[in-house]
């Protein structure tokens, strides 16, 4: 038996919570939980290198240093990344 | 067979890697977050500037080095 892939229509359909659902849950809160904290930190960066005084709108300048905030700090991310994960010395 | 015995152990591992998996996120997060700080002192641009992502290199692993150095420090006072 194969439990990773464990179907689980083999029994009756009154069938409990199985190990597959809770890995898929668990997988998908995890994800979740991730992408919202990395959402939350860019919102605070981007504030910080963008907003430096609150107007009564945003402006043009604001909204397109937000857009490359974002992208910058995406770009950060991947080169953080690769720098731990790439075995170099 | 007690198919519930064979659940929990592939459970446990299941778990025990996720939790790893969580863990290097976060790892990875901090270390953005510091050297984010650290190392992109203006406006951000379109790109970044060559020193600006050797700066984000470099500090992942000199902050990865420090932590192995605070780590035996504090070992040796042991």
């Amino acid at each position: 038996m194969d439990a990773f892939s464990s179907s689980p229509s083999s029994g009756s359909p009154s069938q409990q919570f199985s190990a597959s659902d809770f890995k898929d849950q668990l997988k998908t809160q995890l994800a979740q939980a991730y992408a919202e904290e990395f959402l939350e930190t860019i919102r605070v960066k981007c504030f910080d290198k963008c907003i430096t005084k609150p107007g009564s709108s945003l402006s043009g300048s604001e909204s397109s240093c937000i857009s490359r905030c974002v992208d910058r700090y995406i770009e950060a991310t991947g080169i953080v990344s690769k720098s731990l994960f790439s075995a170099q010395h | 067979m007690d198919p519930s015995q064979l659940q929990s152990n592939e459970l446990a591992q299941f778990i025990a890697q996720e939790k790893e998996r969580a863990m290097v996120n976060e790892m990875v997060a901090k270390l953005t977050n510091v050297c984010w700080d650290k190392c992109i002192t203006g406006t951000p641009g379109s790109k970044f500037s060559s020193s600006e992502s050797s700066c984000l290199s470099n500090c992942a692993r000199r902050f990865m080095d420090m932590s192995i150095i605070i780590v035996k420090r504090f070992q040796n006072m042991q």
